[in-house]
Order: C-alpha cells, then structure tokens, then sequence
C-alpha cells in the first residue's frame, strides 16, 4: 500500500528547531499538511479538533509527555487507531518496551536521519 | 567555670539571639566559646576526659576551617550563576546556528534551477553562511570547558569538605521539590539521551518492536 502523502501530519516536539527539521524533512518526502504542538496537551487538542493521519512525537516534553499522550491516544475510542511513531533521544530497553506495550506503532531514536524517517513511515503505512 | 569565662558564653548566646539568621559557624563558635569557658572545670577533671574535649575542640576547629575553605557564598554567587550563564549562551548559539544553517538549506531547496547562474549564485552565498555559521563550535567549546572547569572547582571543595566531616549520603531527598522530579523522571521514564555506546541502536530497537 501507498503511503497516501496527502495526509495530515502531527508533529510534536517542543524544541521549535526539531519541529522545522522533521517538517522539513516530511516535505521533501512529499507531505503537504503538516501542523505542530509544542507538548502532549496541546497535541491531544488538536487531535480532537483534526483528524490526523499520522502522529510524529517526542518523549520528553512538559507538561505532558509523548508516553501520556500515547497512552490518552490509544484509549480514546476515537483516536486509538491513529498511526503513532516516537521520535526521541530515550533510547534505553525500558523506553522502547513501554512505548511497545502502549501501542506504539514505531520507534525512531534522535539523531536520525531521513532514510530512517522514511523507512518507519513506509513501515507503518505497510509498505 | 569563673564568672569571667561564663559572662563570654553568655554574650557570644546573647548575640546569637538577636540575629535572625543564625550560621553553622555561629553555633560553632558559641560551642568553641562553651569549651573555652569550661576549661578550668576541664582541668580538674582526669586526663582521659581532658585529652576528648580537647579532641571535640579540635574537630570544631577544624571544621569551622573546612567550611571556610568550603567558600559556599563564592561557590552561589559567583561561581555556579557564571556556570548557568555559560550554559544558557551555548544553547542559544547552537539555536541561532542552527536556524541560520537550516534557513540556507531551505533558501536553496526553493532555489530555482533553471536559471543556472542564479541557482549557482544563491547556493554560493548560502554555503558561505553556513561556513560562518559552524563558527559557533569554537565558542560553545570554550564556553564549555569553562563550566567543566567550574564543576571541577567545586567537586574539589565538596570533596574536601566531606571528607573532612567525615559526611556520608542520605537517602532522603534534599527537598520535595527534588523528590517530585524524581518521581516524575521514573514515572514517565525519563532517562534522557544515553551516553554514547550506552542506549539501544536502531536496529536493536526495531528487533524490540519486531520481537
């Protein structure tokens, strides 16, 4: 399946420097309709104002963080299934495990490049 | 005790009363003062219990000299807000390098080709920016390595300080605003970015979410 490069993209990060990077980086991979939040509550605010096809989020962020806003994703009925990829420096076994088990459909740890961007997007949209 | 030496422990008690802020060096000196005062009450005691006060007496002054050499109002006024000042440049010139570096990028990714000496133009200038802009490394180096040298200063007088006082940790926390943060950091799992060689690779993390 075709990664359907039309579709609203979340990012969220509170470092406004990472934000242009992973914009940037989304725009030359084609996507078009990217938006930002700088933490977990605000993020989650727009989610329930948008319906977002893809959810790109950091970990460490105040004063919510990527692990709770992926915990309050997967148990709202209806933003469970949006497609949710951690981007973050916490790279310990405990990190990766938990954000497993809240559901997380990839894992991506900074620093990063775009091929490895790419190849988690085309992982999760299956291809 | 002779009145003369008990009216000097009672003054050096009466001043401290009257401070607000009482230091650990006053309350070492009203009990070097007690000790003082004591002494021919010491004397006439035998020479074992004599050779401890005298001991106690040696420790207080020692540590009174140890918290001298501790210098901690140095260490809070000057020392440790030039530390945090040294830190808070180095993240606004990585910021203002990178935003610069990553404007280039965008200048010329916008670029348009097609006129080749144009395109040729911009990509010339905005390389040339972003030369200067790696500039930065240079001073964010020093400005590093004078809060390294900072940590070192004071590492070594705490040490001093500890080993002197024979000072061991506690397991409690310094105050509730640390054991919040704590708390916080084991709770959500905020370990932060792992030393290099330390975290889990990439790869090691897709065969985690693979597994």
């Amino acid at each position: 399946m075709a990664v359907d490069l039309s579709i609203p993209v979340l990012v969220v990060d509170d470092y406004k420097t990472m934000i242009r990077i992973i914009r940037n980086l989304l725009k030359q991979l084609g996507f078009s309709d990217v938006d930002d939040a700088a933490d977990g509550t605000e993020a989650l605010g727009k989610m329930k104002q948008k319906r977002y096809g893809l959810v790109i989020s950091d970990w460490n962020m105040e004063p919510m963080t990527g692990y709770e806003l992926l915990k309050e994703v997967r148990t709202d009925d209806g933003l469970a299934r949006t497609p949710f990829i951690m981007v973050t420096a916490e790279s310990k076994t405990e990190n990766v495990i938990a954000a497993k088990k809240a559901g997380v459909n990839n894992y991506i740890v900074k620093p990063f490049n775009a091929a490895t961007l790419k190849s988690k997007i085309d992982a999760v949209f299956g291809e | 005790m002779s009145k003369q030496s008990h009216a000097e422990v009672r003054e050096a008690a009466d001043g401290l009363r009257d401070k607000d802020d009482i230091s650990l060096i006053d309350v070492l000196s009203l009990a070097e003062a007690s000790i003082h005062s004591m002494k021919s009450f010491i004397d006439s005691l035998d020479s074992k219990i004599y050779s401890e006060f005298r001991e106690i007496a040696e420790y207080i002054q020692n540590t009174k000299s140890e918290i001298g050499h501790l210098q901690a109002n140095d260490l809070q006024s000057k020392h440790i807000p030039e530390a945090g000042e040294e830190l808070s440049a180095v993240v606004t010139s990585t910021e203002e390098a990178t935003t610069k570096i990553m404007e280039c990028a965008e200048a010329i990714l916008e670029a348009d080709p097609s006129d080749h000496e144009a395109y040729q133009q911009t990509v010339n200038d905005k390389m040339m920016i972003i030369f200067e802009a790696c500039s930065f490394q240079d001073i964010t180096g020093q400005r590093i390595s004078k809060v390294v040298e900072t940590l070192e200063h004071i590492e070594s007088r705490v040490s001093r300080f500890a080993a002197a006082i024979g000072a061991e940790d506690s397991d409690q926390p310094a105050s509730e605003k640390e054991e919040k943060r704590k708390k916080r950091k084991k709770d959500l799992i905020l370990n932060g970015p792992a030393q290099e060689g330390a975290g889990v690779s990439q790869d090691d993390i897709d065969a985690l979410l693979n597994g």
